[in-house]
């Protein structure tokens, strides 16, 4: 799993040495941001659901057809299986925030997702709206503190580019 | 190879939960103490050759036996194989300290390393008394318990801010004592 200390590690196994001074400047660098990423990690998992079902609801405000027959939400057992998703990608994030790196995302989520949204015939465009509508509808210092903000947002811009 | 914070992630995805509340309790006092941690690492870094010269030093004074002809750190050749392992040990047991998770020591460490040693002919009590002295002496430079009396002319005191370290010098111990407990 991609993270600050991994990296470092990683890279000091292959040469064979002892962790460096530089290694510990590193480690030490992402520990002083790790505050603010821990504080976002709590509350988006203390406010998951409510995230979840407000970003589904946007996504099927902004795409009423999705409900029509024959689309990817024409039934509700496809609609709960949208939401469900989206309670994913927002999952993986808290735990990019925990990491303090995109390895949970890259790993669990965008790996093969555009093979598989292909084979699926569903639409990105419906998860990067509701992806989108999470990210404006944020706000602090209402949901967590603007450092904290900058790294959740940091994060779903990141989802929504590998979507995109 | 995971660290404390993606540790905690895989163990959430098996449950598919979001980490929050109460398993981020452990998390914080790792980056609360990230400083001392930071200090643990360089007090086994900076004195590893020390440490490590020390330790398979005190094993063949302990068992003679190994450097006379016969033993298995006879002729230099083999006690210098002796002394890249138990750098090689101490290496990742500093590499898992760092990470505060124990599964880089296991994956690229320890994992065949017994039936390794078995199959080369290496005494494994003899590596595991090494692995303890270095134990014993990292743990004391981590924890700033050694003692001139015990140092002799080695001896050295870490600079670091003082403050309650056990919890660290604990950790520093389990990893000491997982690899005595993987090769013997």
């Amino acid at each position: 799993m991609k993270s600050v200390v991994t990296t470092v590690v990683t890279a000091a196994d292959a040469a064979g040495r002892f962790p460096s001074q530089n290694d510990l400047e590193a480690v030490q660098g992402n520990i002083q941001r790790a505050a603010a990423r821990l504080e976002a990690a709590e509350k988006l998992a203390a406010g998951l659901d409510n995230v979840t079902r407000e970003a589904g609801d946007a996504c099927f405000n902004k795409y009423a057809y999705l409900r029509q027959p024959g689309e990817a939400g024409d039934s509700q057992v496809k609609v709960d299986k949208c939401y469900r998703d989206l309670g994913h990608y927002l999952r993986l994030i808290n735990y990019c925030l925990i990491v303090g790196g995109t390895g949970p995302l890259d790993e669990w989520g965008i790996a093969g997702a555009r093979e598989v949204y292909r084979t699926l015939g569903l639409p990105t465009n419906a998860y990067i709206e509701a992806l989108t509508y999470t990210r404006d509808r944020a706000c602090a210092p209402r949901d967590m503190s603007p450092q904290a903000l900058n790294e959740f947002k940091s994060y779903l811009d990141y989802a929504i580019n590998a979507l995109s | 190879m995971l660290d404390a914070f993606s540790r905690t992630v895989v163990s959430a995805d098996a449950k598919t939960a979001p980490v929050g509340g109460s398993d981020l309790a452990s998390l914080r006092s790792y980056v609360q103490d990230g400083n001392k941690r930071l200090d643990a690492v360089n007090a086994i870094t900076s004195n590893a050759y020390c440490i490590v010269s020390d330790a398979v030093t005190g094993m063949i004074c302990e068992n003679t036996g190994l450097i006379q002809a016969g033993g298995n750190c006879y002729p230099t050749r083999r006690m210098a194989a002796c002394l890249r392992d138990g750098e090689i040990v101490l290496r990742y047991i500093s590499y898992a300290l760092l990470a505060g998770d124990a599964s880089v020591l296991d994956d690229r460490c320890l994992n065949g390393l017994k039936e390794t040693y078995i199959a080369l002919g290496v005494p494994t009590q003899s590596a595991a008394r090494a692995v303890a002295i270095m134990k014993s002496a990292a743990t004391a430079l981590i924890g700033q318990t050694n003692s001139p009396a015990s140092g002799g002319a080695k001896y050295r005191k870490m600079e670091t801010t003082q403050g309650d370290c056990s919890a660290l010098v604990a950790e520093a111990g389990s990893y000491f004592d997982r690899v005595i407990g993987a090769i013997s």
